[in-house]
């Protein structure tokens, strides 16, 4: 694969609202993170180290930036301007803001060189962002310096969600975030919330002690040792806003889709989470960075068509129910089922 | 999880800054800025001595706001294992040191309504860097500091230019002690309380504090425990196939790293339960010294922390 | 989407002494007072002194009494004869629930670290007080809670971010947008309300029938 030869082909005007004009080039989809080793899916603490990944992959950088960057920071605005709560940080964490916009601007600044610069004279930073036409000069540390806070300023220009907390009493808490990509969550209600508060509404994990093991693995989060792990839903076309607060948006796509249209109207969205200890505050900052690819995308890798309508056919029906996939799995099991002949998939989740 | 890479870094200054402390500045030998803390991290640093290498915790007391240098303050101990002494009477300006990343084991709690930091003798250190935090932030606070003798308080022109009124001295020689009771008794809700130095100061605070009713997650503590001497003893690692003599004056985690095997730790002074590691065999008596397992587990004996543990044994192998 | 059996629900027990406090502080409300009895035994069992550095805030549970006379309510008057057994009990009465709230804040203010702080109320109570509490950096470790009488909810409509009082259905009509809201079990200290979520998002229209199931 050579997707690390070729530049980086924008898609400005791509919509994840309304009209969804978005389509995955054939690099996007060889290099899309399928969540499924194997063809049966249950919960793990699949933690690993956030090292870099193959040259090209989506796991190659800290923070990764693919043909959808503009697009996504102009849906992050629209939301945003229509909802400000969904920036919240609670004014203890100023600090940990600060580490955030270094984290992001010292990776994206290295990792892509022909996109963003930074260049630091003790505490004065130029920082250019040249997709969006960014070209910003400040003083670390100081609030006045910069259009908005920390955080929102950087993850403005981010693609994913960010969550950060702060670690205390044993437990971690969440006191700030932009979230306008959540699978099924608000950050609003979740503010304050801890760790496995806000991990309440996830079926059976509890059960498994998933979220015991997990967050005993993050208090234990060192500097410079970041972690990461996949999750996936489902969602009806590439709407990365799937918010509780615009449920009456999205709520009604699921009774939309046909044995017809699942191919279309169907979209894998895969999160890639990114934890890292962040310097100053002590705190801990979890991304979530979105994937989209539809049905009918996927299944042009036949390895995973097959994988994919195993493991959607055979869920534990409490997933079903959990990710939202009830009015529609049925229809999305008979799009899919031409697309296996039954051969035997090979483990891991390499593209074939 | 095996330990990070470590940054390469020169002594760029020392000055004995009491009779018993020295002050160490290190800096980059490349050059570049050293990685940002939060007050109250410690950085291990090891020093590579003629017969044996120390891993040896120290709080960093610099400022959290200039990385051009990191600056710690070492105690010269009485009954040492030799890592204080190394660095006081074998490391000079010029010498090459390895430090690993910061680890805070001893935050702030940044939701605080006020805050009061306690301080014995070279407990000062993790303090100084906290104190730059404090001094930006809104809630109150004030740092009891006990020493001594005014010749063996650190640091203290920083302090008093710095911080002024909010740093209240209490000098042995002088007899005066600090009013645990009067200093507990009358906080508002919201305080926490920090507690640096020996084990005696901590005892004495945490006591008074629980007898006045201080819930636990208001009380802070950090303790720096030197690995304790003891008798030398054999241990079996039965992954590694390895038997290891552990000396008197060598630390069960020392051994087991100088044969070449590497255990998880974070702050080697027996407190974080990093290095807690699976005893599959003794034939004898565990000597638990540190501050992570609870009673049960030390009496059960299938657990130990080997960075301040020993064993009083004919047979010890442990799940490495 | 989960709606019971989330983690993030709160759970109560019955209400036990912390005697490492050294200052107590109760709320109760309505009959729920009863419930400070084995408190109140624990702590002047552990130490003679322990009531006289206690201290009772009480409010009926509905409705206000007579104007200026917060003895009014058969409920309050049962609350005195109730806590009149610890005659060194400091019992302060108050007529109805903001009134309280009020006082409390204003307790919590001058309040010393050694303080606990035990709620025997029902749960829409509890969230309140918390809220207050966690305004003076108090921890789980300083507050007690047990829940009692009315299992009615105080609900956030995600949507329009308006809370409605004292749910005690299955799904309800939000007061602030309209919308029909299913009331799930994921629970927010920081808001001290239950999540309510558009219940017929995905087929407008369709509603399971109305139920009392906290009563």
């Amino acid at each position: 694969m050579n997707a690390a030869v070729r530049p980086l082909a924008f898609k400005p005007n791509e919509t994840f609202r309304d009209d969804f004009i978005f389509h995955n080039s054939p690099e996007a989809i060889r290099r899309f993170p399928m969540p499924f080793p194997n063809d049966e899916y249950m919960y793990s603490v699949n933690i690993e180290p956030h090292v870099a990944g193959a040259a090209g992959s989506v796991l190659e950088h800290a923070f990764d930036v693919d043909e959808h960057y503009i697009a996504e920071c102009r849906e992050r605005a629209i939301v945003l301007a229509a909802e400000p709560l969904r920036f919240q940080a609670l004014p203890h964490m100023q600090s940990a803001q600060w580490d955030c916009l270094e984290l992001l601007m010292d990776s994206l600044a290295r990792d892509y060189p022909e996109h963003f610069s930074l260049t630091k004279r003790g505490n004065h930073w130029h920082w250019i962002n040249r997709p969006l036409g960014i070209d910003q000069q400040f003083v670390f540390g100081d609030l006045a310096s910069l259009p908005h806070q920390p955080l929102d300023y950087i993850t403005r220009q981010t693609q994913g969600d960010f969550v950060v907390m702060d670690q205390r009493d044993g437990d971690l808490w969440i006191q700030a975030g932009m979230v306008t990509t959540p699978a099924d969550w608000s950050l609003d209600f979740d503010m304050g919330m801890t760790f496995k508060e806000w991990h309440g509404p996830v079926p059976l994990a509890h059960e498994m002690n998933v979220f015991d093991r997990a967050l005993k693995y993050l208090l234990n989060l060192r500097l410079g040792q970041p972690v990461r792990r996949l999750n996936w839903t489902l969602t009806i076309h590439p709407r990365l806003d799937t918010s509780p607060e615009a449920f009456p948006l999205w709520g009604p796509t699921r009774t939309t889709v046909t044995p017809q249209n699942a191919g279309d109207l169907v979209h894998l969205r895969v999160e890639l989470q990114g934890l890292w200890r962040l310097p100053r505050s002590n705190a801990v900052v979890f991304s979530i960075r979105t994937y989209f690819i539809s049905m009918r995308e996927l299944v042009t890798i036949p390895k995973w068509a097959r994988r994919v309508h195993r493991v959607v056919k055979n869920l534990h029906p409490v997933l079903v129910d959990y990710k939202g996939l009830t009015r529609y799995r049925d229809a999305l099991v008979e799009w899919l089922a031409p697309f296996d002949d039954g051969t035997p998939t090979t483990p891991g989740t390499a593209p074939e | 999880m095996s330990q990070a890479q470590t940054l390469a870094v020169e002594v760029i200054a020392i000055e004995q800054v009491t009779p018993l402390i020295k002050h160490f500045t290190l800096s980059a030998v490349d050059g570049a800025e050293l990685p940002a803390f939060s007050g109250g991290s410690h950085i291990i640093v090891v020093l590579r001595g003629a017969t044996r290498i120390y891993r040896n915790p120290y709080s960093l007391l610099s400022s959290p706001h200039s990385l051009g240098s990191y600056e710690i303050g070492v105690r010269r101990m009485e009954e040492s294992r030799g890592g204080s002494h190394f660095l006081h009477d074998q490391v000079t300006v010029g010498s090459r040191l390895e430090i690993a990343h910061p680890v805070n084991l001893f935050p702030l709690a940044k939701t605080a309504r006020k805050q009061v930091l306690i301080a014995g003798g070279i407990g000062i250190t993790p303090f100084l860097a906290q104190l730059e935090d404090l001094h930006d932030g809104t809630a109150p606070y004030e740092l009891h500091y006990s020493v001594r003798s005014p010749e063996h308080a650190a640091f203290l022109p920083r302090l008093r230019e710095r911080e002024g009124d909010r740093v209240r001295l209490y000098f042995d020689s002088e007899s005066q002690a600090i009013d645990f009771d009067g200093l507990l008794a009358n906080q508002p809700l919201g305080t926490h309380v920090y507690v640096c130095g020996p084990a005696g100061l901590i005892n004495r605070v945490m006591t008074t504090a629980q007898r006045l009713g201080w819930p636990d997650s208001h009380l802070h503590s950090e303790q720096f425990t030197a690995p304790p001497t003891g008798d030398a003893f054999e241990v079996v690692l039965a992954r590694a196939k390895l038997t290891v003599q552990v000396a008197p004056d060598r630390s069960l985690l020392e051994s087991i790293e100088a044969a070449g095997v590497e255990v998880p730790y974070l702050c080697r002074g027996g407190v974080c339960g990093f290095c807690q590691t699976r005893v599959l065999e003794v034939d004898g008596e565990l000597l638990h010294n540190d501050h992570f397992l609870s009673d049960a587990e030390k009496t059960k004996g299938k657990s130990i922390m080997p960075c301040v543990s020993r064993a009083r044994c004919k047979n010890l192998v442990l799940d490495l | 989407m989960l709606i019971s059996g989330i983690k993030s629900k709160p759970v109560y027990s019955p209400l036990e002494a912390d005697t490492r406090g050294r200052y107590h502080l109760m709320l109760a409300i309505g009959g729920a007072a009863t419930a400070l009895e084995r408190v109140l035994g624990q702590l002047s069992a552990a130490d003679p002194d322990a009531l006289t550095r206690s201290r009772v805030l009480f409010a009926p549970d509905r409705g206000k009494a007579a104007a200026g006379s917060a003895t009014a309510t058969p409920a309050t008057a049962a609350a005195v004869g109730f806590f009149a057994a610890w005659p060194q009990l400091d019992v302060r009465l108050y007529p109805d629930i903001p009134a309280l709230l009020a006082a409390l804040r204003v307790l919590l203010d001058e309040s010393l670290m050694g303080t606990r702080l035990y709620v025997a109320a029902p749960e829409s109570f509890i969230g309140r007080a918390v809220q207050l509490a966690l305004e003076f950096n108090m921890n789980q470790d300083e507050i007690r809670a047990e829940a009692l009488g009315s299992l009615a909810r105080r609900v956030h409509c995600i949507h329009c971010r308006t809370t409605t009082e004292d749910v005690r259905t299955n799904i309800v009509e939000c007061g602030g947008c309209g919308r029909w809201l299913l009331v799930r079990d994921h629970y927010s200290r920081r808001l001290a309300a239950y999540m309510g979520v558009m219940v017929d998002a995905e087929s407008p229209g369709e509603r399971p029938a109305v139920q009392e199931i906290f009563p």
